[in-house]
């Protein structure tokens, strides 16, 4: 999956804008039209971008020596 | 009696004897005054009270155990041992530790951090940085076994698609500073996480001290990801808090800072998106009604980029004689009308109700547009049809001619006004006749163009 130049943040500002404009009463059909496939463009890329990692808990590995990239592990915290 | 000869080494050797056995160590309340600290990192420095003043020397191996900084102007304690030096022979106090006096030893140090960090600016708000925008992969730095770990776990979990990368480490005891520097420069480059929790559970001023070492405040300053303090109660205030770019009271309001703005965000979100389908639900239903009352008027509902098309088509019959131009125009006019209104599409939305979303709802919501403007589309192409039968060319087709003077490209429409010798052009469905005219005026002598009705 390419990751979007846009961030969340800036395609979420603009979701919210073109909502602003397509709520308007006096916004045309076509612009209506050309509103709504671009929010629905953007509310799919947040979408994407919301449910965008999928869920790990992992630990690194430290060795004695400080090597440029540890390894890595699952996590569970012990009871408590 | 024999007077007894000392040497001056022997002589400062049995006075340090001397000096050994009546003080030994001791503990010595002054104020500090020259402080120098040697390359070698021995430290230099007079205790002084209103009375006199006494040289003292620290050997770098017991001056590296100090916590805070000596400055001048402190009252301290001193533990020390009076000796002679003998390459001067100088009286002076060989000091193993220094303890302030008034406030804690740990307090000092956190003061003077504190303040010599505040002067650098490191605890700037410019320099503080917000959150991340969607904080998705959480660095964690902390205890593996500690309570502070299941509470940020705890809180993270309500969060489903998120990374947790935890660094382990020792959080209190000689060296917890170094390994959570390590992990904060590990963690804080930038690739690995989008920011850092670095968290412990409550505990005394001793306890936490790991999170107010200068290596530590450093490494939370130097990380290109933004990091989040939670460290210790509500009540403590540790270095590290005080240069993190966020600071979180305790471990689980870390965590909820980061829970809290993904559920912002995506609250955020799924208001705008269901707005934005309801919004076209209701542009889909007004544009359908627009339409049937369109359709029942006959008129010719089209899109506005067809209807530039169709207006092109209209500019090429301006050449029509003007009883059929009049029929045109009066459907050209209708059709500005429709343009005009299409353009102008009065669209009214409800308030949003409900937050429930679904992304397919939209595609159906589009795809019912589509095929309706489609439906439109072919409505149209009936429409055309019609309208291109009142083309000159079709109306050629049918077997009638345009006949007009040579050179002006007004078409006859009165053989009365025809000159015998006239030339004239004569244009048929194919190709065009000159002729000359050899009678006419006065009589009515046939219709030279029949008028679609």
């Amino acid at each position: 999956m390419s990751r979007p130049k846009e961030t969340f943040e800036e395609a979420l500002a603009e979701l919210e804008d073109v909502v602003k404009k397509l709520e308007d009463d006096a916004v045309g059909l076509e612009e209506a039209l050309k509103l709504f496939e671009r929010g629905v463009a953007l509310a799919r890329r947040c979408r994407t971008q919301l449910a965008g990692v999928e869920r790990r808990v992992e630990q690194l590995l430290a060795e004695a020596g400080e090597s440029e990239q540890l390894e890595k592990a699952p996590f569970v915290p012990e009871e408590g | 009696m024999s007077e007894r000869t000392w040497g001056v080494g022997e002589l400062i050797r049995e006075i340090n004897a001397a000096l050994a056995g009546t003080f030994g160590e001791m503990w010595v309340r002054g104020e500090l005054s020259g402080v120098k600290t040697a390359g070698s990192g021995h430290r230099y420095f007079q205790i002084k009270d209103s009375e006199g003043a006494l040289s003292c020397a620290m050997w770098s191996s017991r001056a590296g155990r100090l916590r805070f900084r000596l400055e001048d102007g402190q009252a301290v304690l001193v533990k020390a041992a009076p000796e002679v030096y003998p390459q001067r022979g100088s009286l002076q106090l060989i000091v193993v530790e220094v303890v302030p006096e008034g406030v804690g030893e740990l307090q000092l140090a956190f003061e003077q951090l504190k303040e010599r960090l505040s002067r650098e600016g490191l605890f700037a708000t410019e320099r503080k940085r917000p959150l991340p925008d969607l904080p998705q992969r959480i660095g964690l730095v902390t205890s593996p076994s500690g309570a502070a770990v299941r509470d940020v776990l705890k809180v993270l979990s309500r969060w489903l698609p998120l990374q947790v990368l935890l660094y382990p480490v020792r959080v209190q005891g000689r060296g917890a500073e170094i390994e959570v520097a390590r992990a904060v420069r590990y963690l804080g480059r930038g690739d690995l996480v989008d920011v850092i929790l670095v968290v412990r559970g409550g505990g005394s001023l001793e306890d936490l001290w790991a999170f107010n070492e200068e290596e530590v405040a450093r490494a939370i300053a130097a990380s290109v990801v933004p990091v989040v303090s939670g460290v210790g109660h509500e009540v403590d205030h540790t270095i590290a808090d005080f240069v993190a770019d966020v600071r979180a009271a305790t471990p689980t309001q870390a965590a909820e800072m980061i829970v809290a703005r993904l559920e912002d965000r995506k609250r955020r979100w799924e208001q705008a998106e269901d707005v934005l389908k309801r919004r076209i639900d209701r542009i889909v239903e007004r544009t359908s009604l627009r339409l049937a009352a369109l359709e029942g008027a006959r008129g010719l509902a089209r899109l506005p980029a067809r209807l530039q098309e169709l207006k092109e088509r209209l500019r090429r019959l301006e050449q029509l004689p003007p009883r059929l131009r009049a029929v045109v125009s009066a459907r050209h006019r209708r059709l500005d009308g429709t343009a005009a209104r299409l353009f102008h599409w009065p669209v009214r939305f409800g308030a949003p109700r409900r937050r429930e979303v679904v992304t397919a709802r939209l595609a159906v919501a589009a795809e019912r547009l589509r095929s309706l403007l489609g439906r439109r589309r072919l409505e149209f192409a009936g429409s055309e049809r019609a309208l291109a039968a009142l083309s000159p060319e079709a109306v050629l087709q049918r077997g009638f001619s345009i006949t007009m003077r040579e050179g002006d490209p007004a078409p006859l429409r009165d053989a009365a006004r025809v000159q015998p010798g006239e030339r004239l052009l004569t244009r048929l469905a194919a190709g065009s006749l000159r002729s000359l005219a050899v009678g006419g005026g006065g009589g009515r002598q046939g219709v030279l163009f029949e008028e679609e009705k």
